[in-house]
């Protein structure tokens, strides 16, 4: 019975399993898999066992019967941290959609992202990377719908969580978790006064998938369960929501009632 | 730590002291100008110790600043140039900021230099200060083209020293020689610039009281750039282009070939 | 600070598929298998936690007395258990037979 529950789960899977689960039955073709072995060459200076794959996985199929293409990251490798490796796999498969979408043959483009963020150990390299893909993303969703799925353990932070905010379509599991900033980093960088990063409550109430939907910051809230995952999915691509907010918010915002919101988290304004 | 005064003194040097536009925080500094006969309008983010968020008052990109920027950026005039003058210390650090979404923030930020230089608007940035992570991504890394000055107190990372050491467990002085043997790593301008990323590097005495002749340099050299506007319109994916990147960035474009070789099957 | 070790066992059984199972993740690892036309197996093992040659030696040993099969294994290791290991193996195995 556990087991066929866990079958359902998405945060339980690997990032191949993820794009996989995500692409139609029996559609899923990796592109520059572990067998190329093109692996980060900078961790291993730095005491790091390098990943095949360097925990960014390309997979092409189809979403719904059309052409598409899953980007996921593995939150178990560093992090589901970004370098160079896997920031141009997730770029160049934007750039490629990009490509497709003024062709008129269109690539559904899904970016399941579980990471926190920008790979230390690469970091100059990772930054450039983010670069690409937001301006790639934005590029794409002036002609379809770029839709985020964040649904894993780590959630999305650092500049991947910027990235994300980018995308038209945002889908998060009531699991998942969405800030600039890791708890930990605000720790170090202001003091335990600030964040607290052991409390978790406190974190869940700030950056908890739930919390993101209501303030509008998703457009779907989901639980953990790949059919649900996946519906959401094909909605995000035949009834897109453009999560349009974002780039038209005016200045300052008018609905933001600072102390309030603050207040209503429990956190003092 | 005390309030970098150099966002503001090169935006005043590089426009003349034109009068800042309004309805921005007080941390968003814009004023339209001309340079050498073009115009643009210099988006700078400063200090401002009033500032309603506590993280976010001694110049670092947070909420005010990323819709505030993003504000400054959209309302530029059609015919005009951007410059984005960097000196962010980092994204704000705060429970507050986090709250209210801080990565929607500077994602709008991101989206507006994005829009305007792929509407067309020559996007220009000149790096003066610090140009950390998440800010430097929304104020500045979407340039077509990017200067900087050539101080030793400009950094640019994705993180603090003391918050990387935590997260990697590594000691400072082991960063130090990793940044020496993995460039990748490193904080400083000249070896970034080794990744293509930026067009031009600055001689400078005093950063913070820079000289006639050195504030002429650079508006020579942002003339020349904007006498031929698609230098600003150049994409961040050009970079891996640009002459420095060819043995740098290799990675980079075999990723991108080994995709496109695959993309259909 | 990372330490790669290389072993060989002989082989009589050869292996269909390649296959990809793990994970570079604390108490885990990563394994590449591939088919080999060598009478031998060659394995490669890139791990973080140094001084285990001798328990990579019997974990692996163990594997192909059970398993004679020729294959390539690549393992990239981060603290991955004994019996983690066993088990990615013949996680690997089965999915490539």
């Amino acid at each position: 019975m556990t087991a066929l529950l866990l079958t359902e789960s998405f945060a339980e899977r690997g990032a191949r399993e993820r794009a996989r689960a995500l692409l139609d039955a029996q559609s899923f073709r990796e592109l520059i898999g572990p067998f190329e072995r093109i692996a980060s060459p900078y961790l291993a200076a730095q005491g790091v066992v390098p990943q095949s794959d360097d925990g960014t996985v390309v997979a092409r199929g189809t979403i719904g019967g059309v052409r598409a293409c899953v980007v996921a990251t593995d939150g178990r490798f560093l992090g589901g941290s970004i370098g160079e490796i896997g920031g141009s796999k997730i770029a160049g498969a934007l750039e490629l959609a990009r490509r497709d979408a003024e062709r008129g043959t269109p690539t559904r483009m899904v970016l399941a992202l579980d990471t926190g963020g920008i790979r230390l150990q690469e970091a100059n390299l990772g930054i450039l990377a983010v670069s690409e893909i937001c301006d790639a993303i934005v590029a794409l969703r002036d002609l379809m719908p770029v839709v985020a799925v964040i649904a894993g353990r780590v959630g999305v932070y650092g500049g991947l969580s910027l990235s994300t905010a980018l995308c038209s379509e945002i889908i998060v599991s009531e699991g998942a978790r969405v800030g600039l900033n890791g708890p930990d980093v605000v720790e170090t960088e202001s003091g335990i006064e600030e964040m607290d990063s052991s409390d978790r409550p406190l974190i869940w109430r700030v950056t908890g998938g739930r919390q993101r939907f209501a303030q509008g910051f998703a457009s779907e809230l989901v639980s953990d369960d790949v059919p649900a995952i996946r519906a959401a999915v094909e909605r995000a691509f035949e009834a897109p929501r453009e999560l349009g907010p974002l780039v038209a918010q005016p200045f300052p915002d008018p609905r933001l009632d600072l102390e309030a919101f603050l207040r209503a988290m429990e956190i003092e304004p | 730590m005390s309030a970098s005064v150099r966002g503001r003194v090169w935006l005043e040097r590089l426009t003349g002291g034109a009068r800042p536009i309004g309805g921005l925080p007080p941390s968003v500094l814009a004023a339209d100008a001309s340079i050498d006969g073009h115009a643009v309008r210099a988006i700078a983010v400063v200090p401002d110790l009033n500032g309603r968020f506590a993280r976010a008052r001694n110049g670092e990109m947070g909420i005010d600043e990323g819709f505030g920027v993003a504000a400054a950026v959209r309302g530029t005039p059609a015919d005009s140039a951007i410059l984005a003058i960097v000196d962010v210390p980092g994204q704000a650090f705060g429970t507050r900021e986090e709250a209210v979404g801080l990565q929607r923030a500077l994602a709008a930020s991101t989206a507006a230099y994005i829009r305007a230089r792929r509407g067309g608007h020559p996007v220009l940035t000149l790096v003066v200060g610090k140009a950390i992570s998440g800010a430097f991504l929304a104020h500045g890394l979407q340039g077509g083209w990017i200067g900087a000055l050539d101080v030793g107190d400009i950094e640019i990372h994705v993180m603090s020293e003391a918050a990387v050491a935590r997260v990697t467990r590594m000691e400072r002085d082991d960063l130090i020689r990793v940044a020496k043997e993995i460039p990748a790593t490193a904080r400083d301008i000249r070896t970034f610039a080794t990744f293509g990323a930026i067009d031009r590097i600055f001689s400078v005495g005093d950063p913070d009281a820079p000289s006639d002749a050195e504030v002429n340099e650079v508006v020579r050299a942002l003339a020349e750039v904007l006498r031929t506007p698609e230098l600003g319109r150049r994409n961040p994916v050009d970079r891996l282009n640009a002459p420095a990147a060819l043995q740098t960035r290799t990675l980079a474009r075999r990723v991108r070939s080994a995709l496109q070789a695959q993309w259909d099957a | 600070m990372i330490e790669t070790l290389t072993y060989e066992f002989p082989a009589t059984q050869s292996v269909e598929h390649r296959s990809h199972v793990g994970v570079v993740a604390s108490g885990n690892c990563e394994i590449l298998l591939e088919p080999s036309s060598d009478q031998r197996s060659a394995v490669v093992v890139r791990t973080s936690v140094s001084g285990f040659d001798g328990t990579w030696q019997a974990v692996l040993g163990r594997f192909f007395a059970r398993n004679p099969v020729a294959v390539a294994i690549e393992i990239n290791d981060f603290g991955a258990t004994p019996a983690v290991v066993a088990l990615r193996l013949e996680q690997a195995l089965e999915s490539a037979q």
